[in-house]
């Protein structure tokens, strides 16, 4: 399968800033990459060059099988992170125009265009100006304008925020039926849950380096912080009792809160059953990796020692991700 | 080419049906053509009243006599029907033949005329001998008028007539004068009619002292100045000194103004996609280069817009007033062409301007130097249309961005440049737009997305160099 984005040491500066460094990258066709790191780390930067928008001081890249996205844009889709509207232009009119900048033909585009509205409930929107719309709703008629030419490659930078609960969700919905129809998904975001919820991978940027570049499942088995939460149904039961068993490690108590640190070598669903039966729980769960715990611990622990170190993240994930949870 | 037009399009949609537009060039004219037509009517429709006293103060005894004549009220009568008469001569046929078509016109015409010229003043000369307190004369000036305003009995002015006004003093040939005092605020058409009457007494008294016969010299030296008549090919017409003079100025005014609104515009909407972020959402569907020129292009076809209407005014009005033989259809082209080269360059530099800066204000500075070139030819225009061949006029139409305005001014002045100086001036300012549009291209593609500090030219010239 070809690939829809291929970075190769790409690095762009502005004046003694490097915003982003020596970055390699490859999203294949049909895939949902999410691209997340802190604020400044260089993700519309790189954002910015994929599409052409800006240009990189060193190495190559191609898009869509083009050494250029100017020579592709009209099937790609974007949404910035700085999000605009022509204030005083009606909610329709906009979104024919952009429509027609992406090669659209204008038979049958009005249609097409409440049909878009109508799909994200606002098509009593059409002729309003776009600066009646709330926050929220700018956005969607935002992201109708990246998606109406059914564009192969979507990306979007920092698509959920500002939004309410609910919108979020018809946002992800419709990024997922855009997945499914076969586009190429490439999104920015600094909200891991979102990242989690919908990507196959996940790309991590920080200080314009990529320290992270691994699928979501992979991320799970890799950072696996070997832990157990542990809640027993009598508030007065002793967690010493646990410490001496085969293959747990410590146990730290946080309120009614057990929090079991596992031996690297022992296995979750061993241990469970020996904890269960010593102690009656009211609540068991494996401890899983988030994506916050990899970022936090990227970000506090310095990029330097966590690039391609699996080993140091990892402990990094373990002490990081306890002190977070604390 | 297809994004090209439709960013074209939308920018000139987006900027003729804005209020702003509407008002300011299409609305305003009409308004000001109204105010003109009805304004002046109402201002003059009641003019003050003008009654009182003229006090003259008159050693010589000779010249009392014929103010008081110059100032009865059928003397004031008889001028201002002369005047009436006069403006009517002037009047255009056209407009003549018009106002005496329809029913009632000729009367309103004539009604306006009087109006304007103010009512017949009621005045009282009152002769004071020679040698009475001039101080005592003028003491009932500084009194204020009563809240009635002037009566009968109010003194309005003070003449004091030099005792030499009509005799030389023995041993001189020279003659004396007067002096005049008036109250405060007197009307000056007052103030022009006691000056006309006693400069009319003084001389008809010593023509009479002289032993002349005031009437005789009168129609002796009387030449009426005839109108002349500029002959062509077409036949023979009048000639209109004023408009060889307004003609290149109407033109460039034309071209100064369609071209300042149109890059104003560009600069406005620039700065707005900028400020609103919504530049980004379009560099994502079109390229940087044809985001620019869509927007130029479309705010080229608002300056056209401008242009034709204004220019279609003008030759409605010289149709009007049967004088479009004066104006070379050649030049209207050559309008066309002048407006697209001065236009590119301008609005090149506009769109710099506008992709550079974060809101209009940070725009101003950046703008001063550009408005001050542009003003150039405007402060030269009187100088360059009376001598359209000087070193400096033929400099400056080599030179862009001057080289449109002042190659037109020269076109349109009464000795036009050979036509291969108007054609090389064109292929100068080609070069120019070649260059502005190159310059314009690197400062957009970087500027676009630059924010914060707001940038100097120097750091334009940087970016053009970077880019």
């Amino acid at each position: 399968m070809a690939n829809a984005v291929v970075l190769r040491n790409l690095t762009k500066t502005f004046g003694e800033t490097t915003a982003v460094s020596r970055l390699d990258l490859t999203v294949p066709t049909g895939a949902l990459y999410g691209v997340i790191g802190p604020n400044g780390a260089g993700k519309t930067t790189m954002i910015r060059m994929i599409l052409s928008i800006l240009f990189p001081d060193e190495g190559d890249l191609s898009v869509l099988g083009h050494p250029t996205a100017l020579q592709a844009k009209d099937r790609i889709g974007y949404l910035p992170e700085e999000r605009g509207l022509y204030k005083r232009m009606r909610v329709g009119d906009f979104l024919v125009y952009m429509a027609r900048l992406k090669g659209l033909d204008g038979q049958g585009l009005r249609g097409e265009v409440q049909k878009w509205l109508e799909r994200v409930d606002l098509l009593d929107c059409e002729h309003k100006r776009c600066q009646e719309l709330s926050k929220g709703m700018q956005q969607k008629v935002q992201l109708i304008a990246a998606v109406i030419h059914r564009p192969d490659l979507l990306v979007l930078d920092e698509p959920f925020s500002g939004l309410d609960p609910m919108n979020q969700r018809q946002l992800r919905d419709l990024v997922l039926e855009e997945h499914r129809r076969g586009a190429t998904i490439l999104f920015s975001t600094h909200i891991m849950t979102h990242a989690e919820q919908l990507c196959d991978h996940v790309v991590m940027i920080h200080r314009g380096q990529k320290v992270l570049d691994r699928p979501m499942a992979e991320i799970r088995d890799t950072f696996d912080p070997h832990r157990i939460l542990f809640e027993p149904l009598d508030p007065g039961a002793d967690a010493a009792t646990l410490r001496s068993m085969a293959g747990v490690v410590s146990i730290t108590t946080d309120n009614s809160t057990w929090d079991v640190a596992l031996d690297p070598g022992a296995s979750a669903a061993d241990v469970i059953p020996r904890l269960v039966a010593a102690v009656t729980p009211s609540r068991v769960e494996i401890r899983r990796p988030t994506l916050e715990d990899v970022f936090v611990s990227i970000v506090s622990g310095g990029a330097a020692a966590a690039v391609d170190d699996d080993a140091r993240l990892r402990a990094a994930v373990r002490d990081g991700g306890s002190e977070v949870r604390r | 080419m297809k994004k090209i037009r439709s960013v074209a399009g939308r920018e000139f949609m987006a900027t003729v049906t804005t209020k702003g537009f509407v008002f300011g060039i299409l609305i305003a004219p009409l308004l000001i053509g109204l105010l003109i037509a009805t304004v002046p009517r109402y201002l003059t429709k009641a003019p003050p009243k003008i009654e009182g006293q003229v006090v003259v103060i008159d050693p010589t005894g000779a010249v009392t006599e014929g103010l008081t004549a110059y100032l009865t009220p059928e003397r004031f009568a008889e001028r201002r029907q002369k005047t009436s008469l006069e403006i009517e001569k002037a009047t255009p046929e056209v407009i003549r033949s018009r106002t005496s078509a329809v029913p009632g016109a000729r009367t309103a015409v004539k009604q306006s005329i009087d109006d304007a010229l103010g009512s017949v003043p009621r005045l009282q000369v009152v002769a004071l001998p020679g040698g009475s307190d001039q101080e005592a004369a003028k003491a009932p000036l500084k009194v204020p008028l009563p809240d009635h305003g002037a009566g009968p009995d109010t003194r309005l002015a003070v003449i004091i007539v030099d005792a030499d006004a009509v005799r030389p003093a023995d041993g001189r040939d020279t003659y004396g004068t007067y002096e005049l005092f008036v109250r405060d605020k007197l009307d000056d058409r007052l103030v022009d009619d006691l000056h006309a009457g006693m400069r009319d007494a003084i001389v008809a008294s010593r023509l009479q002292v002289a032993g002349f016969d005031g009437g005789r010299i009168r129609v002796l030296t009387s030449v009426p100045r005839p109108d002349s008549r500029t002959v062509t090919a077409e036949g023979e017409r009048t000639t209109n000194k004023e408009l060889n003079i307004l003609l290149p100025a109407a033109f460039m005014i034309l071209l100064l103004v369609s071209v300042m609104t149109s890059g104003q515009y560009l600069l406005t909407s620039t700065v707005e996609e900028k400020s609103n972020r919504v530049v980004e959402v379009l560099l994502s569907a079109v390229s940087p280069m044809e985001l620019m020129t869509g927007k130029i292009l479309g705010q080229m076809a608002v300056g056209l817009l401008v242009l034709a209407l204004y220019a279609g005014l003008g030759v409605l009005a010289l149709v009007s007033f049967a004088t479009l033989g004066l104006v070379d259809p050649f030049l209207l082209v050559f309008l066309l062409i002048f407006f697209v080269l001065a236009y590119f360059i301008f609005a090149s530099m506009m769109a710099a301007i506008g992709s550079a800066v974060n809101e209009m204000r940070e725009a101003q500075s950046l703008m001063t130097p550009i408005m001050m070139i542009l003003m150039v030819p405007w402060m030269l225009w009187l100088p360059l249309s009376r001598e359209p061949n000087s070193l400096l006029a033929i400099v400056l139409s080599f030179v862009p961005p001057f080289s449109s305005f002042v190659m037109l001014l020269r076109m349109t002045s009464v000795s036009p440049p050979p036509m291969w100086q108007a054609w090389a001036s064109v292929a100068v300012g080609a070069v120019g737009v070649y260059g502005a549009l190159w310059f314009a291209a690197k400062v957009f593609k970087v500027g676009l997305l630059m924010y914060g500090k707001p940038p100097t030219f120097g750091t334009l010239i940087k970016w053009a160099r970077m880019s």
